[in-house]
């Protein structure tokens, strides 16, 4: 579990058993654009890993990540992280759709998306924080 | 004020007079009104010998809205005669503070009152001071503030500001004079000194820190018939220190603002001001503020010639994060005039001069923008774009003037033409709105011919013959989706190619992708073939691609086939074209024709040509002539005529990117010439 991203395959795992409905279907995640886009998340993680750490960044209920708290980061940091977070929420974004789009199912775009909001949640390392259904933010 | 606690005196206070040894009077009341100052909860105490010992509590003080709690003042030193109150060495304390020595002197002979704090901590030594004289109704008063910590002038600030401040370090060196009369504060002229200060609030997402920094700033009261307007004029210099606010960050290097108004119960007018921001430019700003909801309701802003590149890396950019422009840079110079009334925008011009615009994921670079872009809020406005050259995905544009129709949220283009290579771009009805998944366009237009050469040199793919032209019926730009409708047409090889069902999803994300179906007939195979160096083939093909995925311009998924076009035509192979078909059956297989007799014949005849690949997760699973059966394999090409030659496959499943491979070599395996 070291690394969330390379457990996107466990992940769709998951996945499957999270829509008993389509369990039995063969849940497409080897496209080019998703391999770009794990490529992409798997290079910016070296990035925010560390804010996660500190807890600056959280991982929120909706499959995004967030600023929690800027205070621990020096001020010139602070604009270079909101970046690396819009980043990495165009990224996710983009890889909700593609899955739901690979499998024929643009529909399960929310569906994927809460699941692996949670599944991050899940994944994530002892200490990082992350953002209860209600909205208020925990540590693991 | 005097006047005012005489007045009150009497009338609300209890004396306490002790019996005892050490008298004391203690003075108790309960409220204090006036239609500027009010006090609550207020004790006096005087004991000690000749009632030198004051104590002095005030449970609540406000004045206007401002509210002061708990305060406390004492003394031992007190000493109150007909013409002079003082105290020499009083501490007085805040809430939540360590008590300050604290000295005053009233002198109504004089007509002075003096005080001073001072206090001494491991950060150093700071002093407050209070001088004031009057003489009638007009009184004057000068505060000097010397390395004064900005959180303990945040302890003295009424409870509001003192919470915006809770958190704020840093020292304030200055002063500040005061004139007053019988009405009360008539002008302050400040001088302070800044330095150090760091603030933020409790997300950390508006904070500064190590900011140092001049504050001028002069506030006189009007005497007319409106009460309570004052004048002011101000002039804040940020040398040094840095701000986020979120999203913009800003390290002080000599930015200035300057700037004159009025304030009254109401509003707050920005008459005329001017900020100048180091590396940026300078903007005039005015407008008017509603208080006490702080409600901006009229302002307008007016720049020109300012240095887009910092404009655009420093305040533009930062507000693009998470859009699909997050990685553009942008420079040359653009002015701009906002007016903003009643609580919306009315008009915004923005003029571009010499603009280069560029994107560092490669999608496009605009050089020598020049517009003056208007909008309103109310009508109809047209301007012109002009741009010398660009590029769009690596391939270069023209020379274009955009004529652009501005209608609140929507923007049209009728026609726009401008030259794509040697070829001429032609956009119709183009028209883009704001909505609120983002926004929206469509147009319509068409491709004059284009030299392939040029277009496959500018892509930096293999070089190719020919024209490229087509006709656009509709495209249209949705959330992320790029859709064209109906078919393009292009005239290639002398034959037709329609791309239909074209779909572009993520267009201006990371990972965009092309689906389309491809319809190609008639092409010429000698045209085709003099292009690849592949050896002369004479004969016309169809070829039909149908599901095509591309990803990063690579295809990922169709299924393709390719079969001899209808009709009367010559059917020709050359011997080089054999060999490398051949060829692709490795080095045996090229031996054999070498060896054999018939490699004298330059070309050879034949009756069909067909092939299919279906490609999946990288695997093209292959297929020949579907009329055509082979024990072994499949028929690529069916002899015919002498003399005559059949091409037969044998391997159906191939990497594609390695028959890609083998096909550049020319050295694919398991193929076999059969002569007749």
């Amino acid at each position: 579990m070291r690394n969330p991203i390379s457990h996107l395959i466990l992940l769709m795992a998951l996945l499957s058993a999270s829509f008993p409905s389509f369990a039995a279907a063969d849940i497409e995640i080897n496209t080019p654009a998703i391999a770009r886009l794990k490529q992409s998340m798997q290079q910016r993680h070296g990035q925010l890993e560390a804010y996660y750490t500190r807890g600056a960044v959280g991982l929120t209920r909706d499959g995004l990540i967030a600023m929690r708290d800027a205070n621990v980061l020096p001020l010139a940091a602070r604009q270079s992280v909101n970046a690396l977070i819009a980043s990495e929420n165009e990224d996710r974004n983009a890889l909700y759709r593609e899955i739901a789009r690979a499998n024929g199912r643009p529909e399960w775009e929310q569906d994927i998306r809460s699941t692996f909001g949670q599944r991050w949640i899940d994944l994530a390392r002892p200490g990082w924080w992350y953002q209860a259904p209600n909205g208020s933010w925990g540590r693991k | 004020m005097v006047k005012l606690l005489v007045a009150i005196l009497p009338a609300s206070l209890a004396i306490i007079l002790s019996a005892y040894a050490d008298p004391q009077i203690i003075l108790s009341l309960e409220d204090i009104h006036s239609p500027i100052l009010s006090a609550k909860a207020i004790q006096v105490r005087l004991a000690g010998p000749q009632m030198s010992l004051l104590e002095l509590e005030l449970g609540e003080v406000a004045i206007k809205e401002k509210i002061w709690r708990n305060l406390r003042f004492s003394c031992h030193t007190f000493q109150f005669s007909k013409d002079l109150i003082s105290c020499d060495d009083g501490i007085l304390r805040l809430p939540k503070s360590a008590g300050m020595p604290a000295a005053f002197r009233f002198s109504s002979r004089n007509k002075s009152l003096d005080v001073k704090i001072k206090t001494t901590a491991k950060e150093g030594s700071e002093g407050w001071g209070l001088t004031a004289r009057w003489g009638g109704p007009a009184w004057e008063g000068r505060l000097t503030l010397i390395n004064s910590q900005v959180s303990r002038i945040a302890e003295l600030l009424p409870d509001k500001e003192r919470e915006m401040l809770a958190s704020a370090k840093g020292r304030v060196n200055g002063t500040a004079r005061l004139r007053g009369d019988a009405s009360g504060l008539a002008a302050i002229e400040a001088n302070l000194i800044v330095d150090g200060l760091a603030f933020s609030d409790v997300s950390g997402l508006h904070a500064g820190e190590n900011i140092t920094g001049q504050i001028i700033a002069k506030a006189t009261r009007q005497n007319g018939e409106q009460v309570n307007l004052w004048e002011w004029r101000s002039e804040v210099t940020w040398p040094q220190g840095e701000v986020f606010w979120q999203p913009l960050y800003f390290t002080g290097q000599g930015h200035r603002f300057i700037a004159r108004g009025e304030v009254d119960e109401n509003v707050i007018r920005l008459l005329e001001g001017n900020l100048i921001l180091s590396g940026i430019g300078e903007a005039g700003l005015s407008g008017v503020m509603e208080r006490p909801t702080n409600t901006l309701h009229d302002f307008d802003l007016s720049a020109d010639n300012l240095e887009l590149s910092g404009l655009f890396s420093q305040v533009v950019k930062p507000f693009l994060a998470g859009t699909s422009f997050t990685e553009l840079k942008a420079m040359g110079h653009a002015g701009i005039q906002w007016r903003y009334r009643n609580g919306a925008s009315e008009l915004i011009n923005l003029n571009l001069s010499d603009v280069f615009v560029e994107d560092e994921r490669e999608r496009f670079a605009l050089r020598g923008v020049n517009a003056s872009i208007p909008w309103r809020s109310q009508g109809v406005s047209v301007t012109d774009v002009s741009i010398q050259s660009g590029q769009l995905l690596r391939i270069p544009i023209g020379e274009l003037r955009i004529p652009l129709e501005i209608n609140g949220q929507n923007l049209n283009i009728p026609r726009l033409t401008f030259s794509v290579l040697d070829g001429e771009f032609t956009l119709e009805n183009f028209s883009a709105s704001h909505l609120a998944q983002g926004w929206s366009w469509q147009f319509s237009g068409g491709l004059s011919p284009v030299s392939m050469q040029a277009l496959t040199k500018a892509l930096g793919s293999r070089p190719m013959h020919g024209t490229l032209s087509g006709t656009i019926p509709r495209v249209s730009y949705t959330g992320t989706t790029l859709k064209v409708d109906g078919a393009l047409l292009f005239k290639v090889f002398d034959g037709t190619v329609e791309l239909r069902n074209m779909v572009v999803l993520d267009l201006m994300g990371r990972a965009p992708s092309l689906v389309a179906d491809l319809d190609m007939r008639n092409l010429d195979l000698d045209l085709l073939t003099g292009m690849f160096s592949f050896g002369n083939m004479q004969g016309r093909i169809d070829v039909a691609v149908n599901g095509l995925e591309l990803f990063d311009w690579k295809p990922i998924k169709f299924d393709a086939s390719l079969v001899s076009s209808h009709g009367n035509y010559p059917r020709r192979i050359s011997q080089a074209a054999v060999q490398n078909i051949s060829s692709l059956g490795g080095s045996g297989a090229a031996a054999a024709i070498q060896r054999s007799f018939l490699h004298i014949f330059e070309e050879f005849g034949y009756t069909k040509i067909g092939w299919s690949c279906s490609l999946r997760n990288g695997i093209c699973q292959m297929g020949g002539i579907e009329s055509e059966h082979s024990p072994q394999g499949y028929v690529i090409v069916k002899g015919g005529g002498i003399p005559a030659i059949t091409v037969i496959g044998y391997n159906r499943n191939v990497d594609w990117w390695e028959l890609i491979s083998r096909l550049e070599r020319i050295t694919q395996k398991n193929v076999k010439p059969i002569f007749q």
